[in-house]
């Protein structure tokens, strides 16, 4: 007797249509077997399976089972086979009614409940692309699922739960979904309110969320980068649909969304220590994985202590800041992962920490500095649009009245203005397939920047003056062209011009 | 290739033959001009340079048109001597602390090669390209202090080698100007020595000008007030940033936290004065031009 279960496998962001087809012969010795090659999590479902049929007081057929995972050249992992090939197995014993547009997905406990598995979300996507109307998945990751609509997703909790389902006898019911973009209030650890002085650098990081530009910090110990960056979640703009779709596809290949939430609704912030390898960086594995710089997309990739990340994590970064996306090549195919992020990257001026900074002296030879600074390659350094200096704020200065009275901003003013300022972004690109001003290409800009005599003159003043590079001259127009969306202007004008340059880099 | 001349030799220079262990032979680079010795100046100091010390150097030396400035081509204030003097269309000479061939340090091969071709002078006592020895540095010192009729040391720590070129000067009844600094920083305790010791304070280029003798009619000698620039300003900020800058150099969070203005006025208004020349900027902070 042979059934064949749909199922799916996800490589990377995508999913191809997987057939678990379970013949169970009545002839020879008892037996199972899975082939398609499977790996070792899918081979140990032979044990999963049957002890979670048993313990559910569900026959297991002593009979000769054989499992093929098609199309069978493909390498598939994951433990999300469990279901369909119990479905398979049960259907060989009971009459089981199973329909063509279903699709069966998630991971058997012993017990036989289901546990909560990694990419139903891309499950429910291929499901809507297909046309399988019916998901049954892991109560746990029903939620997840039923952010797509136009799927009839069935949470399972048990395996008896789905068998009853199948026969006819007390249905499941679809899961509701719950938006959950309307229902959290989030409050931030660190609030730019908390932030004395370091006025550059604060304006520097509303421009970067308006507008998605990298930004590099440079500062002694202790100045308070590590507090600005985090503080920076508080200022970003809400994700729109369409970005919250895209991270979401991420956290769910790697099952990084929690049980019972749903789609993602906050811009990821990512903050990989400095020993970080260069596989957790872009992405790897056999089947390869996302990685810091992927689960940074729509988000913000915090690079502390920058120059001390090894120096090919470094120079991986190149393609993604200026694609936005990374591609990884296996014998078997390529993955590409989406990566578009704001770098903020944090480092100190020197190796000692204290170049320049009053009161302490610098301890670092001339040629430790030229290391330290060498480590940072121009062609990183030239897809940084903003540079900033961070200073130790005077202790005696923070505690006259001069700045006591007056509180600095707080995140919640900046983040309206950010806010405005990007749905001018998103309006203007809405048919650019882009968001941002950080993402503008060339023709972009020639098409959509419009820029007053005066701006441009100044521009090519600063060209000529400072010397600057062709891609400088283009990083300078898309910040310009942020700070007039942040004044709520469209057009350039000479002071968000004269704005812009104040950002370049001071070295 | 490097030429030589000898102590016995008349275009050996005439302030160096007196002094107590002259070179022997002289290795040089460049045009051996003798009218170049006639009135020569060692201006030292440290080789983490603040920006002070840029400021100080970078005012003062083009104030000093017709003097030849005489320093140790090594990165800081040397270096920035050489540089300053060449910009200003003077010329220098720079002691080597190795052998002639040899450039060190290596990364200033620009400022090298611009120093010959603006008709300066590479000096050192050591033929070919012997790299330098700890002890070859207070030997090339005591060249540097014994070409000039006064040296200039700018910012020296406690420790500095710039205090032995002093100290050489001093030996050799040769002038000694110290540029007094902030009280506070390391750079200055060296020159608060000093001080102390005797050497004259510079607090204008007129300090120096007088001490060549050198009148504002025999020079196209700038004024006193040249250290400060009077830029006719307009526009009320514009003004404003003015005073403050030229009071002192301060960076743009500093500006903004002064004036209790929004960040984007200040910063666009900077810019735009950056691009007319009226202010400059260096690291992070802005100073008058």
């Amino acid at each position: 007797m042979l059934l064949k279960i749909s199922s799916a496998a996800n490589f990377g962001v995508t999913s191809i249509g997987v057939t678990v087809e379970v013949n169970i012969a009545s002839r020879g010795m008892p037996y199972f077997d899975i082939v398609g090659l499977p790996n070792k999590s899918i081979d140990e479902s032979k044990l999963r399976v049957k002890n979670a049929l048993i313990n559910s007081e569900l026959k297991f057929p002593e009979k000769r089972i054989t499992v093929n995972l098609a199309p069978a050249d493909i390498p598939k992992e994951g433990s999300f086979y469990d279901l369909p090939i119990a479905v398979g197995i049960m259907c060989g014993e009971a009459e089981l009614n199973v329909p063509g547009d279903a699709l069966f997905f998630g991971e058997l406990s012993l017990d036989g409940t289901l546990r909560h598995t990694k990419g139903v979300f891309l499950l429910a996507l291929f499901a809507k692309e297909n046309g399988f109307n019916q998901l049954f998945v892991p109560a746990d990751n029903a939620q997840e699922a039923a952010s797509i609509s136009g799927v009839k997703v069935y949470p399972v909790e048990k395996l008896t739960q789905l068998v009853n389902h199948l026969r006819g006898s007390n249905l499941i019911n679809p899961c509701i979904y719950i938006n959950s973009r309307v229902k959290k209030q989030i409050t931030y650890e660190y609030d730019m309110g908390q932030v004395f002085g370091q006025e550059k650098t604060k304006r520097a990081l509303e421009i970067s969320a308006a507008g998605g530009h990298n930004l590099l910090m440079s500062g002694p110990p202790g100045a308070g980068k590590t507090m600005l960056a985090k503080s920076f979640c508080s200022i970003l703009p809400e994700l729109t649909d369409k970005e919250s779709l895209e991270v979401t596809q991420i956290y769910s290949s790697i099952g990084r969304i929690d049980p019972g939430n749903s789609i993602i609704t906050q811009r990821p912030f990512r903050s990989p220590h400095h020993t970080i390898s260069y596989a957790g960086m872009v992405g790897g594995g056999s089947i390869p994985h996302p990685g810091e710089i992927s689960l940074s997309h729509r988000g913000v990739l915090f690079m502390d202590e920058f120059p001390e990340f090894s120096r090919g994590v470094l120079e991986a970064l190149r393609q993604p800041l200026e694609d936005g996306n990374i591609t990884i090549s296996r014998s078997y195919g390529s993955y590409t992962f989406p990566s578009r992020f704001i770098l903020i990257a944090a480092c100190n001026p020197c190796p000692c920490g204290y170049l320049g900074s009053v009161g302490k002296s610098c301890s670092c030879s001339r040629n430790q500095i030229a290391m330290y600074r060498k480590k940072l390659s121009g062609p990183i350094l030239d897809r940084i649009d903003l540079f900033s200096d961070v200073y130790n704020v005077d202790v005696g200065e923070l505690s006259t009245n001069r700045i006591r009275d007056k509180a600095p901003v707080g995140s919640d003013v900046i983040k309206e203005n950010v806010q405005v300022a990007r749905e001018r972004q998103v309006y203007r690109f809405r048919d650019c397939g882009i968001y941002s001003n950080a993402e503008m290409k060339n023709s972009h800009i020639r098409q959509s920047c419009k820029i007053e005599d005066g701006a441009e003159r100044l521009l090519q003043k600063a060209v000529v003056l400072h010397s600057l590079s062709a891609r400088s001259y283009f990083k300078l127009i898309r910040i310009a062209q942020t700070i007039s969306d942040l004044s709520g202007v469209d057009k350039i004008g000479i002071n968000h011009m004269a704005e812009a340059i104040q950002f370049r880099s001071s070295h | 290739m490097a030429e030589s001349i000898n102590i016995d030799d008349p275009g050996y220079p005439e302030k160096l033959r007196k002094i107590k262990d002259p070179p022997q032979e002289l290795f040089y680079k460049g045009d051996l001009d003798p009218k170049l010795f006639d009135n020569c100046l060692s201006i030292v100091g440290s080789r983490k340079v603040s920006m002070y010390g840029r400021e100080v150097v970078g005012k003062l030396v083009p104030s000093l048109a017709g003097i030849t400035i005489v320093s140790g081509f090594m990165y800081g204030v040397d270096s920035l001597a050489h540089l300053a003097c060449i910009k200003s269309g003077g010329r220098t000479i720079a002691v080597m602390p190795c052998g002639i061939d040899y450039i060190y340090p290596e990364d200033q091969k620009d400022l090298y090669y611009s120093i010959l071709e603006c008709g300066g002078l590479v000096l050192s006592e050591y033929d070919g390209d012997q790299k330098p020895q700890i002890w070859m540095y207070p030997r090339r010192n005591r060249i540097v202090a014994g070409l000039s009729q006064a040296t200039l040391v700018v910012e020296a720590g406690i420790n500095s080698g710039s205090l032995i070129t002093a100290s050489s000067a001093k030996a050799y009844g040769r002038k000694l100007f110290a540029v007094p600094g902030n009280i506070f920083s390391e750079n200055t305790q060296g020159i608060y020595q000093l001080i102390e010791e005797g050497a004259s304070m510079v607090t204008s280029p007129f300090d120096i000008l007088d001490f060549y003798q050198f009148s504002s009619s025999d020079l196209s000698v700038p004024q006193r007030s040249s250290l400060f620039s009077s830029i006719e300003a307009n526009g009320t900020l514009r003004e404003a940033l003015l005073k403050i800058l030229a009071r002192e150099s301060l960076t743009l969070d500093e500006l903004v936290r002064e004036l209790d203005m929004s960040f984007d006025r200040v910063s666009a208004e900077l810019t735009l004065m950056s691009l007319d020349g009226c202010i400059f900027q260096q690291e992070d902070r802005y100073y008058v031009a």
